[in-house]
């Protein structure tokens, strides 16, 4: 496991706490950054590598609850494991629901900790390999023509070259190129992997 | 006794001769050695005996004066009748006027009888009729002034022994009331041990409730440090199996161990502190200093329940003699009271704000205010009575109790209704320079 290229965040009002876990998180490894207030993490710029969140639930100010809500509507899909002193259970029925990796009660063990630890960077190593995959396949949609996007829709949608070619009034000849770039350009291998990328795209089909 | 009967006839009438004479026949009885006659005959033989016994006493001395006289005859020219005065005055003395009188008649008669010329006749020359009269007379006044004398020194005696008596009964008298007072002196002190202990009983009962009610806060003030505890831990094992062991990091991780232990010990002793029960003690305080340390368990409750907790803690406030645990009980509980006055409050932000003051003459005052639901002001002097509550839950003892812990601190507890929105308590603490032991 990469550890060296994530990074832990961990925001607990108790000095102490935060501290010890910087000690414990970096003897296993892990970069980890520290914060006082959910306002100090807000305002941290957080370079752009697979990373989480150890959040104390009870925090001064915006409580750890309030946080995950604020990430989820910034669209921050950064994964949290909760720590508490005691959770009751609508507080962790919400942690949850909304989407925490786990909810640790304090004090917790090294094994608990650093497996929720491992399981939220690798959710967030997978949503960011996922959100990189598809920013690439944009890219490539992008630098198609729009006579070539439009050869793509009906490709996708099942139409043979001659089909399309009647339908744009144009030579079989021609949308044969077209669709040899529209290939290329995508880098798609098959016929079946571009109506996957397309798929992912939300490209939809012409008829 | 003897002196009652005679004092009784006295009173009954103090001129009479009949008391004269039986308080004096009594007196004779004492005086000569007499056996005493028993009283236990009836009332007729009783006024006999009074007749009699003064006639007795009367003839026995006149009797001893004219042996005396006849012996002494015979070394005197002329007879020597001096000691028919003391037999006379002897028997007005212990047998009272009638006795004198029936010693003078006797005298009298046996003076005329035996040393008058012409003797051992009743006749009286001429010659001597003078000298007889004198004697007479004589016999008279030493009879009058002997039972006049007696009397005055009965009645004297009367007064006396009366007053004695009065100022024995008094004595009891007041020896009783005494007693009296004295149990119902005791019976209050043990009434008053027992609502103290009521009191303390109570108070504690109520300390132990809002301390349940900050269960929570309690849990989380010592979870913290035992976090940090087993986290350095288990740092401190990761550290050391590293190849090569990171020994500086591992120390480091030690050290904290032992600080957030102690850290550990020392928020539980705190909380231990809060719940002890124990006489109350008079220490010099710093106001501030127990707010403060009260802040870490309020802070955290406030935080769960979404209230801003501000402390305004004067500087160069005055120190006060009281018991720590008792003022913070108090705070506490205002604290408590103000946060659950929020709950309900969604329109404007909750805040609590705790203020330490240097108040007016030789006192300071603590204020804790908040913006909650506030009190209707007719309620406002109701809220201080024991078991009054708005809480569901709440047994309404905390605002009387920590009205009557201020005032045996010789303080005052007091509610100011805001205009706006919440309520102001405000409690004053004497300055430690007055001495008070409440």
């Amino acid at each position: 496991m990469d550890d060296a290229d994530s990074i832990v965040y961990v925001v607990d009002d108790d000095a102490s706490v935060r501290d010890s876990m910087s000690s414990l998180l970096r003897s296993v490894g892990l970069r980890a950054e520290v914060f006082g207030s959910t306002e100090e993490f807000l305002g941290a710029t957080r370079p752009e590598i697979p990373s989480c969140l150890v959040l104390d639930v009870r925090l001064p100010g915006m409580t750890g609850l309030d946080l995950q809500g604020e990430l989820e509507k910034a669209g921050i899909g950064i994964p949290i494991v909760f720590v508490t002193g005691h959770g009751d259970i609508p507080m962790v029925s919400r942690a949850m629901k909304a989407g925490a990796v786990e909810f640790l009660t304090k004090p917790f063990q090294k094994q608990e900790l650093l497996a929720a630890i491992h399981q939220a960077l690798d959710r967030d190593r997978a949503r960011r390999e996922q959100e990189a995959k598809l920013s690439a396949l944009r890219s490539r949609f992008e630098r198609l023509t729009s006579r070539q996007r439009e050869v793509l829709h009906f490709v996708v949608a099942g139409l043979t070259n001659k089909q399309i070619a009647e339908k744009l009034g144009l030579s079989e000849i021609t949308i044969k190129v077209h669709r040899g770039h529209v290939m290329q350009k995508m880098r798609a291998d098959s016929l079946a992997g571009l109506v996957r990328m397309a798929g992912k795209l939300g490209v939809h089909s012409h008829r | 006794m003897t002196n009652g009967y005679w004092r009784f006839d006295f009173r009954e009438s103090p001129a009479s001769a009949g008391g004269s004479i039986s308080g004096a026949v009594d007196a004779a009885d004492r005086g000569l050695g007499h056996h005493r006659h028993p009283h236990t005959s009836g009332p007729l033989s009783q006024i006999a005996w009074s007749m009699v016994r003064p006639c007795g006493i009367a003839l026995s001395f006149v009797a001893m004066a004219l042996v005396a006289t006849l012996l002494l005859q015979r070394f005197f020219p002329y007879p020597f009748l001096f000691l028919f005065f003391p037999a006379v005055m002897a028997s007005a003395w212990f047998g009272g006027m009638c006795a004198g009188l029936f010693a003078v008649f006797v005298s009298t008669v046996l003076v005329d009888y035996f040393f008058v010329p012409p003797f051992n006749s009743f006749a009286i020359n001429a010659t001597d009729s003078t000298y007889f009269a004198a004697f007479v007379v004589c016999t008279f006044v030493a009879s009058w002034v002997s039972s006049s004398k007696k009397q005055s020194e009965e009645i004297l005696r009367e007064a006396r022994d009366q007053l004695e008596i009065r100022v024995a009964e008094r004595t009891a008298e007041l020896e009783r009331s005494n007693a009296e007072l004295r149990r119902s002196v005791r019976e209050h002190e043990i009434a008053e041990q027992t609502l103290r202990k009521t009191q303390a009983d109570l108070a504690h009962l109520s300390k132990v409730m809002t301390m349940g009610e900050l269960t929570c806060s309690i849990a989380h003030e010592v979870s913290q440090p035992l976090t940090a505890v087993v986290t350095y831990g288990h740092a401190c094992l990761e550290w050391l199996s590293a190849a090569p062991p990171a020994v500086a990091e591992a120390r480091k991780a030690a050290e904290r161990v032992i600080q957030d232990g102690t850290r550990a010990g020392v928020v539980l002793n705190r909380i231990r502190a809060l719940f002890k029960k124990e006489a109350p003690t008079r220490d010099c305080l710093d106001m501030n200093e127990v707010i403060r340390e009260l802040g870490v368990l309020l802070r955290d409750e406030a935080a769960r329940a979404g209230v801003s907790l501000r402390l305004e803690l004067a500087k160069d406030l005055p120190r006060v003699k009281g018991d720590r645990v008792q003022l913070q009980q108090v705070v506490l509980n205002l604290a408590v009271n103000g946060m659950d006055a929020m709950r309900g409050t969604a329109d404007r932000p909750r805040e609590l704000l705790i203020r330490t003051a240097a108040g007016g003459s030789a006192e300071i005052l603590i204020q804790v205010k908040d913006s909650g639901a506030g009190l209707r002001a007719e309620i406002a002097p109701e809220i201080f009575k024991p078991f009054f509550t708005t809480k569901p839950q709440g047994i309404g003892m905390g605002l009387s109790i920590s009205r009557s812990i201020v005032e045996s601190h010789r303080g005052r507890l007091w509610v100011t209704p805001l205009s706006a929105n919440g309520s102001l308590f405000q409690f004053t603490v004497p300055t430690g320079s007055r001495d008070h032991d409440g």
